[in-house]
């Protein structure tokens, strides 16, 4: 069975386009992860999931259910972290959980959810008054409620700290490993980086990559990072080095540091290059290239 | 039925706010102040079936602005706060939402009002007034109904404004039109034609047929029509009482249906 299942999504707002087509088939038990710099569309994608936003073009189900034309049975087996969303006011936190238990007909203890996410002390209090990331907490409890078969989070670690985010993440592999597909966006990349089976990036609208993280580092041809120390750098030489064959990227950090992906085969040119330009190299190390490299390889951009 | 779930949520917020103790506060004082006064300063005979004629004007005016007040924030301070997502991200509809809301905010406005009058009727009863039961249960019913129709008003402004505040200006502009603006422009329709020499003092039929569309009015006509006893709707057959209420019913679900039918084609973000 297919978790999300879409076909051509577009969505335009008079000329902007902030869907392009976008084909995505996410599988029943696998934890995905939606990246893309902010702006690119990751939300609207989710809200379209969502049935807050009617897609201009194609359709999108969950479990079988178009979330446009049969939203309410798209939405009964998943869990749902939004963005923009603000809590209830004039209710508790524990309100708020029962409230989804009764929206759901599930049977959860409200406070051994709010346990779970770590706000049973503040149950009783007027949830208008928490922070965003107790807020953040509070709807990531509303989700589980249920024992949803699919969990969608839109930029789940906003407002949390790094004990929150590292909190979230073990909910998310333990409601991953009872089953759950685990669906969720972020800017992020070593959340997605450290969770995730499958990612997708998403870029102006586009999904520009779907792959599991193995798989779009191999298709960096190997994905090797040579990180190069040199006395100094001259006009031209990042150039230089963008010409050896078998170099994806070259980019400086500061003076005298140059960051390079490329095949493997082509590392001994590079210092050939270098020292053939009359460049001084002081040190290098070889990398595996991490997502962020991957990701500034496709969208041309650093988060 | 999930709008169940909304309805007792939002009753249970909205029961506790002060807006709506002091509106429903000021509807029953007011409605109980004129139950106790109709038997003191009303005309022969004193009974509970001569008493909404007593009251309709007093309701005409008060039930637009409590009950548009109580519903005007309903959805749309939700859609501005953006809670009205936590909402829809669970497994209920658009319509659930709209519809709890509408039975919440309705309910308070038919309960403080049904109440009341029920208080008043026992006070026109105790020590001097006749209790004409079954016209008077009528007169409840009606009463009810017109607190629906400003409610359901008030959801459907809610609907079709994306802020609170836009929803409670075009709210006030609803009431101050319908509640105060209404007979005054009437009533100078009616002498400036007079004064043309075009009529007689007197409406024409089709004329009245249309100024008598306000709730107000209709309210008016159907107590008339129904509940007070030896009293008749006057004119053709389309200014009677039947028909009133069939339009007092369509202001109940026309412009609440048109505001729903824009609301759920409408992005939320």
């Amino acid at each position: 069975m297919v978790a999300i299942d879409a076909h051509a999504v577009s969505k335009q707002y008079g000329t902007e386009i902030a869907l392009d087509r976008v084909d995505l088939t996410v599988e029943e038990g696998e934890t995905f992860g939606f990246l893309g710099p902010n702006g690119a569309g990751k939300s609207t994608f989710i809200n379209v999931l969502l049935d807050f936003v009617t897609p201009s073009e194609g359709s999108v189900e969950i479990f079988g259910h178009d979330c446009q034309t049969a939203g309410v049975a798209a939405r009964e087996r998943i869990g749902v972290l939004p963005e923009g969303y603000s809590v209830f006011e004039r209710l508790t936190g524990r309100q708020h959980i029962e409230y989804a238990v009764d929206s759901k007909d599930a049977d959860d203890d409200p406070i051994e959810v709010l346990d779970r996410v770590g706000i049973r002390e503040d149950a009783d209090r007027k949830a208008s008054d928490y922070s965003k990331g107790m807020a953040q907490r509070l709807v990531l409890g509303m989700a589980l409620v249920g024992q949803p078969d699919l969990l969608i989070l839109d930029e789940p670690s906003t407002g949390l700290d790094p004990n929150g985010a590292a909190e979230m993440r073990r909910i998310l592999r333990e409601e991953n490993e009872r089953g759950a597909t685990v669906f969720f966006s972020s800017h992020i990349l070593e959340q997605v980086e450290a969770v995730c089976d499958r990612v997708g990036i998403l870029q102006d609208g586009e999904l520009v990559a779907v792959d599991t993280i193995e798989g779009l580092r191999q298709s960096l041809g190997g994905g090797t990072k040579l990180v190069i120390t040199v006395d100094g750098m001259e006009n031209g030489t990042i150039e230089d080095i963008r010409a050896v064959e078998g170099v994806e990227t070259a980019v400086t950090d500061g003076d005298s540091t140059i960051e390079v992906t490329c095949t493997n085969d082509a590392k001994m040119d590079i210092l050939v290059e270098l020292h053939g330009a009359g460049v001084d190299v002081v040190n290098f190390r070889t990398e595996e290239a991490s997502l962020e490299d991957m990701f500034i390889e496709y969208t041309g951009s650093r988060t | 039925m999930t709008w169940r779930v909304v309805a007792r949520q939002d009753v249970s917020a909205a029961v506790g706010t002060r807006s709506a103790k002091l509106l429903l506060g000021v509807l029953a004082a007011a409605v109980v102040m004129l139950g106790y006064m109709y038997p003191i300063t009303g005309p022969d005979p004193i009974t509970t079936a001569h008493f909404p004629a007593f009251v309709t004007g007093t309701l005409t005016t008060l039930v637009p602005f409590v009950g548009l007040l109580l519903s005007y924030s309903a959805v749309a301070s939700e859609r501005e706060s953006g809670s009205i997502r936590l909402r829809l991200c669970l497994p209920e509809s658009r319509a659930s939402v709209v519809l709890g809301k509408l039975c919440s905010r309705a309910g308070l406005v038919t309960a403080g009002l049904v109440g009341s009058l029920l208080l008043a009727g026992a006070l026109v009863v105790y020590p001097f007034g006749d209790l004409l039961l079954p016209r008077f249960l009528g007169f409840l019913a009606l009463a009810a109904l017109f607190g629906v129709v400003w409610s359901a008003l008030g959801v459907a402004v809610s609907l079709a404004a994306s802020t609170r505040r836009r929803a409670l200006v075009l709210g006030f502009g609803v009431v101050f039109l319908f509640a105060v603006v209404w007979d005054t422009a009437v009533d100078a329709l009616r002498l400036g034609l007079t004064a043309a020499g075009l009529i007689d003092g007197e409406l024409p039929g089709a004329l009245q047929f249309l100024v008598g569309l306000s709730p107000g009015r209709l309210f008016g006509r159907v107590t008339t029509g129904f509940v007070t006893p030896n009293a008749s709707v006057e004119g053709p057959w389309y200014l009677g009482e039947w028909v009133a209420l069939a339009v007092l019913v369509l202001w109940a679900v026309g412009p609440l249906g048109l505001a729903y039918w824009r609301f759920e084609r409408s992005d939320l973000s």
